[in-house]
């Protein structure tokens, strides 16, 4: 989570020199769903996951992922299967977040079943510790369909980030729309 | 900032622990050490010193080290015992356990030594465990570090090896970040043979003159090979990469032929060992779990169960590896366990959710929601109580509940 609120920044910062704010329905070229990305942020996406934050990643972020449920997570040898329940898929996210060293002080504050657009899903309400200490608040959305794991996180400096963002976070999230499976 | 300064500065950052595992070149007390006898008597070794504490702060600082008093009391009474009475009076080694399952231990030149909960978990007596202590103090007391940093400052292409080993080992990528780099190299095997033969010829020493064992080191390396071997694990750690054990345990069955090993007396200290440890045993299990490796966690659970055959959470993990782990026949096994823990439990309502989640999952919806409901009525306040609400709602809806 930290290499990629780093690897952001560096892209976000070069970024900031030529690129105006989005804003407006985005589909990305290599995805299967479409969402809104809200005037003033800035999006940057690659061939794993669309991401966009309004003044920098280490303050606030959304990131969106269509993730083939083959693929291998980082943390944890568990494996997504397609006729797994929400709650089994929610377990496997907290299990991998749970599981990287570089989160500190993970705590799970709420762990709910949620729809996403009518897909039956999982909502985890997260707190932790980056290395130097700040405290960090994760809105992370997920649902499992066919073979792909869409996932939808907001992740902010808590306490001031979380509360002025989430809102807008919610917007995009009601804008989402799977096109079809097809994992990035 | 001079550019020497600077190249003096990136070198203790990258070959601080290198030295560490760098082996013993001689037995304790004799005199033949590169370096002064006098502790601290030279400027590189007091940036050394200085360096490890800085990392060790950082180190414990992230929530990484695992709180059990008691058992830190118990690994230092264990070094307390093999120390030599030639050490340096202002040396003074201690032991700390990382919540890690991966099989690793390592020590800074300051005696502070770090043990991950996977090592300690696969073991099965204290001379086990005296085994690896030793083979990290005689570290600390020959002051590898230093000898280290002495003979590789100058070779930076060998740095680069070693930098690129790290960045390439599975769980050690995240660790390092917390120690600066260097502490976590500490455990990467980026020396030669001969002294890590010597590294564990000395270490045999040590605990043989303490009254271990020195056998249990070589059944130690036996254990953990089959362990490797089996599950298929990444572990270039403590044990070294796979012809290195190989080649360690060939050393230790050539030392088992010498005079030492066979003195008496011969201690073990399984029962004690099994006691200390067993909380651990458990922990680890459920870090194991987390992390998918279900065979290693239930080896653990197992072994906790050795000790406290009637602990329920024990026999619901059980449970939880059966179900989690998914294969045929696998969901059985987890009903099992699960009904094994609420014979000895009837008011624990974990697994009555988890036999729930079986029988949801293959359509059985009268069962499912006979054991949803017996696990709200044991715990209103459930944390999952929003699942468990959404699956009734579902056999509600399917009409067979």
């Amino acid at each position: 989570m930290k290499k990629i609120a780093w690897v952001a920044f560096f892209i976000f910062a070069a970024s900031c020199l030529s690129c105006a704010n989005t804003g407006g329905i985005y589909q990305p070229a290599s995805y299967s769903f479409t969402i809104k990305i809200p005037a003033g942020w800035r999006k940057i996406d690659n061939n794993r996951y669309l991401f966009v934050t309004k003044e920098s990643p280490f303050l606030q972020y959304v990131m969106v992922q269509n993730r083939p449920i083959s693929r291998s997570f980082r943390n944890t040898e568990k494996k997504l299967k397609t006729d797994m329940l929400p709650e089994e898929a929610a377990q496997i996210i907290v299990d991998e977040i749970a599981s990287d060293q570089n989160i500190l002080n993970f705590a799970v504050l709420d762990n709910t079943p949620a729809a996403i657009q009518g897909h039956d899903g999982f909502k985890i309400l997260f707190t932790y510790n980056d290395q130097k200490g700040s405290k960090f608040k994760t809105l992370y959305y997920g649902f499992i369909k066919e073979d792909t794991f869409f996932n939808l996180r907001f992740t902010a400096a808590d306490q001031v980030y979380f509360q002025k963002d989430i809102e807008t976070f919610k917007r995009m999230l009601n804008s989402f729309q799977v096109i079809k499976a097809k994992a990035a | 900032m001079t550019t020497w300064l600077s190249k003096f500065f990136i070198l203790l950052f990258f070959l601080l622990p290198l030295g560490l595992t760098t082996g013993c070149a001689t037995l304790p007390g004799s005199n033949a050490s590169l370096v002064s006898d006098k502790i601290l008597a030279n400027e590189d070794e007091i940036m050394l010193w200085q360096k490890s504490e800085e990392e060790q702060r950082v180190l414990e600082s992230t929530g990484l080290i695992y709180p059990h008093p008691e058992l830190e009391d118990y690994l230092n009474m264990i070094i307390a015992k093999l120390q030599p009475q030639s050490m340096p009076a202002d040396l003074k080694i201690r032991v700390k356990v990382i919540k890690n399952v991966y099989l690793n231990a390592f020590a800074y030149p300051n005696g502070m030594i770090y043990i991950h909960t996977g090592l300690l978990a696969r073991m099965d007596n204290e001379a086990q465990l005296a085994a690896v202590l030793a083979h990290e103090m005689i570290h600390c007391i020959r002051r590898h570090a230093l000898r280290a940093f002495r003979r590789y400052k100058d070779q930076p292409a060998f740095l680069r090896v070693v930098e690129h080993t790290l960045s390439k080992t599975k769980g050690l990528q995240d660790i390092a970040r917390f120690m600066a780099i260097s502490g976590a190299m500490a455990a990467i095997s980026g020396y030669t043979r001969e002294l890590e033969a010597e590294a564990d010829r000395v270490g045999m020493e040590v605990m043989a003159a303490a009254g271990y064992d020195p056998r249990e080191a070589l059944s130690l390396f036996d254990h953990m090979i089959t362990e490797i071997e089996q599950e298929g694990l990444e572990e270039p750690f403590f044990f070294g990469s796979h012809p290195k054990v190989r080649q360690r345990i060939e050393n230790l069955q050539n030392l088992s032929a010498s005079g030492y090993i066979n003195r008496e007396p011969r201690i073990k200290n399984s029962e004690i060992f099994l006691t200390k440890l067993a909380k651990l045993f458990l922990d680890n299990a459920g870090l194991d779990i987390r992390q998918g490796h279900f065979q290693a966690a239930r080896r653990g659970v197992e072994k906790y169960l050795r000790i406290n055959p009637d602990d329920t959470r024990a026999y619901f993990m059980l449970g939880e590896i059966y179900r989690q782990r998914g294969q045929p026949d696998d969901a059985q096994k987890a009903i099992k366990f699960y009904n094994q823990a609420i014979f000895l439990d009837p008011t624990y309502a974990d697994p009555h959710k988890a036999i729930g989640l079986i029988h949801y999952k293959k359509g059985h919806r009268a069962l499912a929601k006979k054991y949803f409901e017996l696990c709200l009525q044991l715990s209103p306040d459930s944390l999952d109580k929003a699942y468990i609400q959404a699956y009734l709602k579902q056999c509600a809806q399917s009409g067979e509940g």
